[in-house]
């Protein structure tokens, strides 16, 4: 019944509104805030009149990586979305925002399986620690229309690496897929054979974040060699974001 | 509602339908001020811009949610906006006070352990002037003591719990937090009187 009072409410909202509430309280206050149009109606002028401070700071640029990084993810998403709404499958089981524990997954079972040592890992603890993906890299790779081919995933600190084909690959007049690594100061480095369907895991010869750090930009190509020196031909590209 | 509200407003009702180009038009428009705001309160780029990227993908999951009226009063994209940056800001500030408190520094950290609060400028409290004056109610803000919008700026700017700002202030928690209440209580009643937020 203390939330009766429109004062106190107010004042909580207040608080809520400019972080003062303490962890407990500010819990337990968005509850409140769900199941009230009142509560709700305070927080949100609270949130203008505050809001309104906010206009003596000045604008800063952030690196252009921010949104590499918002674009994979939020792409990554909306694949997932429409694919499980369009197609169901196993997709409908994770909705749209489980890609990165889905990968997680499938990396950990693959490091249970290849090297139980390694299954007790803080990927695993990032992994279960609630509505955030794991710490990541993760590339959204498509053709020249910029149609979504190829998911590539990997825990930072892990070394399984998981494909997965989005969009319909035909298979090369001759020859194989390979995924390759950019780096944004070094020579391109092959980390595998791309799948034609489905999906795979791979294990990768060190940690993503000591392979993945610098790299930029992940692509597909068309080799007719068996360990090629160099890419070939493009045929899938997409950039390298770190989910953190 | 101004023009750029208006497109803001109109971008996040596409955002909602699944339109990335809006969405990617939402981040042109708004990210830099959004990251300022984030960059004020967390110190370090790269801790800010990990808190921008939440916020963002926040932003896309949650563009239905958006209400441009509640309970018959107008709600503007901007400040809708603000409000998930600074709830995300402030997650991460908990986040690193409460690991300072328990665990040994990540090393991850450490680059952006080196940018203070305190190194930042202008200052919170200048922050505060600037805004009110903007906003023409410095003469009704200035009404308050010193250390009154000084507490408040600190709270706001910086995302400081009541007692980080105590600590800061070296004053006692109980007056710290009078001090904000008051100031809060100020500053509702001055835009009220300008007829910006009831």
């Amino acid at each position: 019944m203390r939330y009766a009072d429109p004062r106190l409410v107010d004042q909580l909202a207040a608080g809520y509104v400019l972080g003062t509430l303490a962890p407990h309280a500010r819990a337990r206050f968005e509850r409140l805030r769900r199941d009230r149009g009142d509560v709700d109606l305070a927080v949100a002028n609270w949130e203008a009149r505050l809001g309104r401070l906010a206009q003596s700071v000045a604008p800063v640029k952030p690196s252009p990586r921010v949104w590499r990084a918002i674009e994979a993810r939020t792409r990554a998403l909306a694949m997932l979305h429409a694919e499980s709404n369009g197609g169901g499958r196993w997709l409908n089981l994770v909705g749209t925002a489980l890609a990165g524990l889905v990968a997680g997954i499938a990396a950990s079972v693959a490091l249970f399986m290849l090297a139980p040592a390694l299954i007790v890992s803080t990927d695993q603890v990032a992994m279960h620690s609630g509505e955030r993906l794991p710490q990541s890299y993760v590339g959204l790779l498509t053709d020249a229309k910029g149609d979504g081919k190829l998911l590539v995933s990997s825990l930072r600190r892990g070394k399984v690496m998981t494909m997965k084909v989005i969009g319909p690959i035909a298979p090369p007049a001759s020859g194989h897929l390979v995924l390759w690594a950019v780096p944004a100061d070094g020579p391109a480095f092959a980390l595998g054979a791309a799948p034609l369907a489905g999906s795979t895991t791979s294990l990768l010869p060190d940690t993503s974040e000591k392979l993945l750090a610098t790299v930029r930009k992940l692509v597909v190509t068309v080799e007719t060699v068996e360990a090629p020196a160099a890419p070939g031909q493009v045929v899938f590209s997409g950039n390298c974001a770190k989910l953190w | 509602m101004n023009p750029d509200s208006a497109r803001l407003q109109e971008l996040l009702a596409l955002t909602a339908r699944g339109d990335h180009a809006a969405f990617a038009e939402v981040y042109d428009r708004t990210h830099a001020h959004l990251f300022g705001i984030a960059l004020r309160m967390l110190g370090g780029e790269h801790v800010a811009e990990d808190v921008l990227q939440e916020a963002f993908v926040s932003i896309w999951k949650a563009a239905a949610l958006y209400r441009s009226r509640i309970e018959g009063q107008e709600i503007q994209p901007m400040t809708w906006l603000i409000a998930i940056v600074r709830n995300k800001a402030l997650d991460a500030l908990r986040v690193r006070t409460r690991r300072k408190e328990t665990e040994l520094p990540d090393p991850d950290d450490s680059a952006d352990d080196g940018n203070t609060h305190a190194a930042i400028a202008p200052g919170a409290l200048e922050l505060l002037q600037q805004a009110t004056q903007a906003l023409q109610i410095q003469d009704c803000m200035n009404a308050l003591d010193g250390s009154h919008r000084q507490s408040l700026a600190l709270a706001y700017y910086q995302g400081l719990s009541h007692s980080e700002v105590a600590a800061q202030m070296g004053a006692p928690l109980g007056s710290v937090k009078a001090w904000i209440r008051r100031g809060l209580d100020k500053l509702k009643t001055c835009l009220a009187a300008q007829g910006a937020v009831p």
